[in-house]
């Protein structure tokens, strides 16, 4: 019976499994979603759900957000071949026999359990308490027994029985996948108990010949590591008991996987993937492949589990080294790059920034991944960039930043997602002008919109200069113009000054003119406002703002930020042609509002700045026309003029 | 009239009965009454029809009050009696007692439900019912037109005399039961089956109707009838099918009142019928147009109302009652629909008779709104259209006829000489023929004569100027009430939107119509333009704090400039005033506050169609323009940029603006130093600047812009009188409009070629992260900190799992414990069992 009871745990572990996972990645994501507060993620594990308007994760699925954002999610993002992904993963559990002559040592190790108690987690209360519970009711269930012997006959008989009922129920909806547990398997894992001298003495011998039996079962308790707490009822996994065992194996098998599979395989730190797809076909690789799959498996079971951003960090830092190892398994890269993207929308900065350049590095290392890998990337984007506030304008910069990066991998095919992705926001843009309904417009009118414009925008001013991209840099601008001309009035002005940003990023890479002055006249128009409110002072924030709420409209800090925004992209403007012969008439019309700004404004703190730049601005006016008043070159004198603008840069 | 009481009654007239007869005196014409024998087969059809649709109809009223029954009788009779003095408003009272329940179908007694589909009709059945009924059946089965002619003349035949038969049945006895029967139906039938009902009622009407008008034109009674219902929907749904027949049947002629005299004559059949026919069609179009306009101030039928009354006023601006539509129409002008606009335009519809009325309509209500409307209401002025040539026209024709006239006299007169007198006679008999043939054609015809148009249009004219000086004035007076002290420089204020809201259409008019202006307003208009336009003594320092817009000032120049134009002749105004508010008004241009289209059309009427400007006004606009290109989008920029090409072409001498000759321009004039902000053509000194804003736009990112700046740039090495190639022939507004963003997004989107990279870079190198941040990037935590976290990972974990472990077993051995219950039962049961076996066997 009690072999029984345990096949029964067991079959229940399993089923149960499933959540449990999915509960630590949830623990995980709100690990990540929070500021981490405290050393370790350990208090937080009951963290609200409050949280949820967080920018979503790369796992969840973009279709479950209703509304017409997700529509224009859909018609923005690219589609994914998701059905691909999931096909391969099945491959059966990848045991490595291990040699005889590996030797266990079951040292003194007893005194270190003991130990290890003082790591407390928040389910050792509730446990201490169902063990309580579990006796008790043990004790009735023998007293009922002792009572009445006949019920014991009857108990026995209905496990039995619904044990085999669930047993056949069970066989039909078994998942393929996790057979790994199952009495079927030929080749039992041992169920040695692992302690800290074995894994020590292992290690030394690997370090010194990576060619030792001892890497077998070195990888095999990598896995078994890797695998604890989700496979936690098979007996190879409950080899580990103690988390001394637990840190050496991981810290140890991730530092020396990657020099050791190099020593193993004999190539250099440049490797490129054919070079692996060459070794593929040499005698070694037969030998040591089973063992670089599971470590490349095992690390990313590592990586699905983990909840810390430290520890992910760490990982993925040290996993980044044997990136090209990956090149040999198309499905297990997929996987992987589905789990780096979700890591690199997550919020932490430094995790995001190691997976990104694991996810960089498999791109440009994997060229057929490269388009999964933008299109998912891509759409993750989308969906962590549906809100923006305070907190994560420099998340969502960095996230931008990284995508052109990806995107600049390989420009040719960049170009066409490029140019699917700006017509499609042209598209909107049309439809939005020619329906002018509220629906349309608020498709334009939303951070997705306006952030995946700013990505082309980026993607345009860094690849600008090396490649011949006028065609595209023209639609965007139209896109620009176009969004500015659908949201006049000062209530968008927070967007129109992002559209000025961008036309003057623009601008700067290349080399072209942009009337800049002619979409911020709303800007420095003077309006009156009441002056009554200065107990309250509310910061506007323009970066995280598209639409300025009512109630500041007519507030003087609205006023504030409005002004010296439009005076910063004045002055972008200016510093760009200040050395031009035509900057006097540049700066002509802008300064007559400037100065016509300056003697209504009654702030002082608008004054000041406002006063600053007439003042430079008329003295850089001066010197480029006492400078032109010297020359003799007419206006059509195309080379003369750029001499005079590297003179005038010069002095 | 005797017809409009039977209407009331419900009692099925025969149409083609003159309204003289009384309802009683049905004469049966010899013609019906052989029909019907001729038809018997159709007769004996009916007859079979009638005892269904009779016991329908009685157990339909049965479930009513009998005594109501009996006072709706007699107040028939009543009304019958004071048949004069109803009126066609007045039978809403009776409307009201139709009950929806009506439309419900009626189980009979052989189990059979009857629909009853016409609701109306009710009281036509009581009457004469099988007839109407077997009408309805024949409606429903979509009978041919003959079919259902035949039966309205066997309904004729038959109709009072079988209307003794019917009454008794009312009081049929079975009428208990069927009104149980009957309530349980209605619960049944919901409120959207009856506006099914309704709907498809109406639309079996309208049919009808659009079939055969002379014979169905009684129905339009019951599609008004329907209009009264409760259901908004279904009244919604009447007015427009009612809407729809109306403007089909519509004849094309103006129905006219009969006189007495005519009343008493005797007249044909054929005419008889023709005058009922003309006779209800009016009175329901009345009633129809009385509904519309009680119904127009509600806001729920608002939007239908009006569109149903512009929609007839476009379709029948002939038909009688004209004035009271126009009248409603010209209040709702600002509704989308166009009927006025199309008034004005198809002006030989109604021969221009309704435009004088509809403009003066528009006069008044303009007065009585002290000029506070929607702008589309005086926008609909712009489609008016004046024959110009009228008044000449006419007079020259008839000078040129007169002329020819005596010619053909002259030439006639030598060849009639040896004509014999007899002939000559004969001549005069044939034009005298000719003459009185020509007078009857024009007055059969629908054209006026030239003096009558002339007239109309003359009027229309002057109530067309009344309000637009109306509106000029009232602006004036608003804007200069409130004069007060500001700082220089604000000479615009920015809250313009509402105060004048006439304004824009009133002056875009007056551009059109400027050639029409009488001379005498001429002066005073021009003044009151120049004021609008907000030009003030270059002395005073006061300035008046001018509320109109710079769109509007703009257009105060342009209609100046249309005005003095048109009439070049006769003006001696100066329109210096004009130019250098334009001068100024460029620097207060603001692309989205102001309408780009205006300055571009101010552009172009002020200096690209302008004769000629003497050099240094010239040269200052070009300067202007040049500068203005630099700050504004592209369309305003391409523009300025053809205005000034154009500048340019006219004024050789200032292309000396393209070339820097050592000390600036080489035309030095009054001021030696170019001042940007000058407030005055003259002094701003632009003669002696360089236009070096082109360079800039030749960098511009829009290529029309760039290209068009390197074209004028090009000029520079042309002699004078050389031209360099136009790129373009647009004018400024053109330019304007081609370029502006709403007719870009509007446009195709072009396709982005396939791009051909120069270059290859490394992949390797990054482009858009900076070190900095990269810097962190190989992040490695120190081991302790390392340590305690894959520790507490590990402890986690393994807390999970125990707990799961622990929580299968706590399950598993509470559920063993549940068991010991069943097991108990299971165990009594047994015993039970055993026990009763026991006592069996016992």
């Amino acid at each position: 019976m009690a072999k029984k009871l345990g096949k029964k745990a067991r079959k229940f572990a399993r089923k149960n499994l499933q959540s449990v996972a999915k509960r630590n990645r949830k623990q995980r994501s709100q690990f990540v979603r929070r500021p981490r507060r405290g050393g370790s993620g350990r208090g937080d594990e009951r963290a609200g759900d409050g949280d949820e308007e967080m920018p979503q994760r790369a796992g969840d699925n973009l279709m479950n957000n209703g509304g017409d954002v997700a529509s224009l999610v859909n018609g923005l993002e690219f589609p994914e071949d998701e059905s691909e992904l999931n096909s391969d993963i099945s491959d059966s559990d990848d045991y490595l026999s291990e040699d005889s002559e590996c030797l266990y040592y079951s040292d003194n190790e007893g005194d270190n359990a003991v130990n290890d108690c003082f790591v407390q987690d928040g389910l050792d209360g509730e446990n201490d308490q169902m063990n309580i519970e579990i006796k008790k009711q043990k004790k009735n269930l023998n007293k009922l027994m002792d009572k009445d012997p006949e019920f014991a006959n009857y108990l026995e008989k209905w496990r039995s029985e619904s044990y085999r009922s669930k047993e056949d129920s069970d066989d039909d909806d078994m998942d393929s996948v996790d057979n790994g547990a199952d009495s079927s398997d030929t080749n039992p894992p041992n169920d040695k108990i692992l302690t800290r001298k074995t894994i020590n003495e292992w290690c030394q011998l690997v370090a010194k010949e990576p060619k030792s039996p001892s890497l077998r079962s070195l990888l095999n308790a990598y896995r078994d590591a890797c695998r604890f707490g989700v496979h936690s009822k098979s007996p190879s996994v409950q080899r580990i008991q103690s988390t001394e065992v637990f840190y050496q194996i991981i810290t140890f098998v991730l530092s020396e996987a990657d020099n050791i599979f190099r020593a193993l395989l004999d190539i250099s730190d440049d490797v490129n993937k054919g070079k692996i797809m060459n070794l593929r076909s040499a005698k070694k690789w037969k030998t040591i492949e089973p063992l670089v799959k599971s470590y490349l498996q095992n690390s990313l079971d590592l990586l699905s589990q983990l909840t810390d951003n430290q520890i992910l960090a760490f990982v993925l830092t040290r996993l980044r080294a044997s990136a090209v190892l990956f090149s040999a398994y198309p499905s297990t890269s997929r996987r992987l790059l589905k789990i780096l993207i979700r890591l690199w929308a997550s919020g932490d900065h430094n995790l995001s920034l190691s997976s990104f350049l694991m996810i960089r590095e498999v791109a440009s290392l994997l060229p057929e991944c490269l388009d999964l890998c933008l299109n998912k990337s891509f759409n993750t984007y989308l969906a962590s960039s549906k809100l923006v506030n305070d907190g994560n304008i420099k998340h969502i910069d960095f996230l931008t930043d990284c995508l052109v990066e990806l995107y600049s991998l390989d420009v040719q095919k960049s170009c066409e997602s490029a140019t699917n992705s700006i017509g499609q926001l042209n598209a909107i843009l049309r439809q939005a002008s020619k329906t002018k309904e509220k629906e349309e417009l608020r498709k334009v009118d939303s951070w997705q919109y306006i952030n995946s414009v700013n990505l082309w925008v980026r993607f345009l001013c860094c690849n600008y200069k090396d490649y011949n991209m006028h065609p595209l840099l023209s639609s965007v601008v139209q896109i620009l113009r176009g969004v500015a001309h659908l949201f006049p009035g000062t209530r968008y002005l927070p967007l129109r000054l992002r559209l000025v940003q961008m036309l003057n990023e623009l601008s700067s890479c290349s080399q072209m003119f942009f009337p800049i002055p002619s979409l911020l006249f709303d800007c420095l128009e003077f309006r009156d406002t009441s002056q009554k409110e200065h107990g309250q002072k509310t910061k506007v924030n323009f970066s995280s703002l598209l639409k300025v709420p009512k109630n500041l409209l007519k507030s003087r800090d609205f006023h504030e930020e409005c002004i010296l925004s439009a005076i910063d992209a004045l002055s972008a403007h200016f510093a760009q042609w200040c050395y031009h012969v035509s900057f006097p008439e540049v700066a002509t019309i802008p300064l007559i509002l400037l100065k016509r700004l300056y003697e209504q404004s009654t702030i002082e703190s608008l004054r000041r700045p406002i006063k600053r730049l007439i003042d430079q601005v008329d003295e850089n006016r001066n010197i480029v026309e006492r400078k032109r008043d010297g020359v003799s070159f007419s206006p059509n004198d195309t080379t003369s003029i750029e001499s005079f603008i590297h003179d005038l840069q010069i002095d | 009239m005797g017809k409009n009481s039977k209407k009331k009654n419900k009692v099925i007239l025969p149409p083609q009965l003159p309204p003289e007869v009384d309802d009683d005196e049905v004469v049966v014409s010899d013609e019906d009454v052989e029909f019907f024998r001729g038809n018997e087969g159709h007769a004996r059809a009916l007859a079979r029809l009638d005892r269904k649709s009779i016991d329908s109809y009685v157990t339909r009223v049965a479930h009513h009050d009998d005594d109501e029954v009996e006072r709706l009788y007699e107040e028939r009779e009543r009304r019958r009696k004071a048949a004069e003095a109803l009126r066609p408003k007045s039978n809403k009272d009776e409307d009201l007692e139709v009950d929806p329940v009506d439309a419900l179908p009626v189980k009979t007694l052989q189990g059979e439900l009857v629909y009853n589909n016409a609701k109306k009709p009710r009281f036509d059945e009581i009457s004469n019912g099988p007839e109407s009924k077997s009408k309805d059946k024949g409606a429903d089965a979509k009978q041919a037109t003959q079919r259902g002619e035949q039966k309205a003349r066997s309904k004729e035949t038959k109709g009072d005399g079988r209307l003794p038969n019917v009454q008794p049945q009312i009081e049929a006895p079975n009428g208990k039961l069927q009104s149980k029967v009957l309530e349980e139906v209605e619960e049944e039938l919901s409120a959207e089956e009856l506006f099914e009902k309704k709907k498809a009622q109406l639309a079996e009407i309208g049919m009808s109707m659009l079939e055969d008008p002379e014979s169905n034109i009684r129905s339009l009674n019951d599609m008004l009838n329907i209009c009264n219902d409760k259901d908004q929907k279904v009244v919604k749904l009447g007015l427009t099918s009612l809407l729809a027949v109306f403007r089909d049947i519509i004849p094309s002629y103006r129905i006219r009142q009969l006189t007495e005299k005519e009343l008493t004559v005797e007249v044909s059949k054929d005419v008889k019928k023709m005058r009922y026919y003309e006779y209800t069609l009016l009175r329901s179009y009345k009633a129809y147009l009385q509904k519309l306009i009680s119904l127009e101030k509600q806001p729920n039928f608002y939007n239908v109302a009006v569109r149903c009354m512009c929609t007839l006023l476009d379709t029948a601006p002939h038909f009688n009652f004209r004035e009271s539509i126009l009248a409603s129409v010209a209040r709702n002008l600002s509704s989308p629909d166009d009927a006025v606009r199309s008034l004005f335009v198809n002006e030989g519809k109604h021969r221009g008779e309704a435009t004088i009325e509809a403009v003066r309509l528009i006069a008044d209500h303009v007065k009585l709104n002290d000029c506070h409307l929607h702008p589309d209401s005086i926008g609909v002025f712009l489609s008016l259209r004046f024959d110009e040539d009228i008044g000449k026209d006419d007079s020259e024709e008839e000078k040129g006829r007169s002329k020819k006239k005596k010619q053909r006299q002259n030439q006639e007169v030598p060849k009639q000489l040896p004509v014999s007198d007899k002939k000559k006679a004969k001549q005069e008999l044939i034009s005298k023929a000719r003459e009185e043939v020509d007078a009857e054609l024009r007055a059969v015809s629908f054209t006026l004569d030239a003096k009558e148009r002339r007239r109309i249009q003359k009027e229309t004219l002057s109530a067309l100027f009344e309000t637009y000086f109306r509106i000029l004035k009232h602006t004036l007076s608003t804007s200069n009430s409130s004069h007060y002290i500001i700082i220089r420089g604000n000479a615009i204020n920015v809250s313009t939107d509402g105060s004048h809201p006439l304004l824009a259409p009133c002056l875009e008019g007056l551009g059109k119509f400027s050639h029409l202006i009488d001379l005498d307003f001429m002066g005073e208009l021009i003044a009151c333009l120049k004021k609008l336009s907000g030009h003030t003594d270059h002395h005073s320092q006061i300035l008046h704090d001018n509320t109109l817009s710079v769109s509007e000032r703009l257009q105060c120049c342009i209609v100046a400039y249309k005005v003095w134009r048109s009439n070049l002749e006769a003006l001696n105004v100066d329109l210096q005033d004009f130019f250098v508010q334009l001068f100024n008004l460029i620097l207060e241009y603001r692309p989205d506050r102001d309408r780009g289209e205006v300055l571009a059309d101010a552009l172009k009427t002020l200096l690209w169609e302008g004769k000629h400007q003497d050099m240094i006004r010239a040269a200052a606009f070009i300067k202007r323009l040049a500068t203005f290109a630099l700050s504004f989008g592209s369309a305003e920029a391409l523009s300025a940029l053809i205005t000034l090409k154009h500048l340019l072409q006219k004024n050789s001498k200032c292309r000396n603006m393209l070339e820097n000759d050592s000390g600036g321009g080489s035309m030095s004039c009054l001021v030696a130093k170019y001042d940007p902000e000058a407030k005055d053509p003259y002094l701003s000194g632009a003669l002696a600047s360089v236009l070096w804003e082109l360079s800039l736009l030749q960098k511009h990112y829009d290529s029309s812009v760039s290209s068009m700046a390197s074209n004028i740039l090009s000029m520079a090495n042309l002699n004078p009188t050389q031209n360099p190639v136009p790129i373009s022939i647009a004018n400024p507004l053109e330019a304007y409009r081609d370029l502006s963003m709403e007719r870009e997004l509007s446009k195709p989107a072009n396709k982005v070629p396939p791009l051909n990279c120069k270059k290859k870079r490394r992949s390797k190198d990054f482009v858009a992260l900076s070190p900095t941040v990269l810097q962190g990037s190989d992040f490695l935590a120190d081991g302790d900190e390392l340590k305690e976290k894959l520790q507490n990972h590990f402890a986690v974990l393994r807390g999970i799992s125990e707990n799961e472990r622990l929580r299968a077993e706590l399950n598993h051995t509470l559920s063993s414990i549940n068991l010991y219950k069943e097991y108990k039962k299971q165990k009594k049961r047994v015993k039970s069992k055993a026990g009763k076996k026991k006592v069996a066997r016992a």
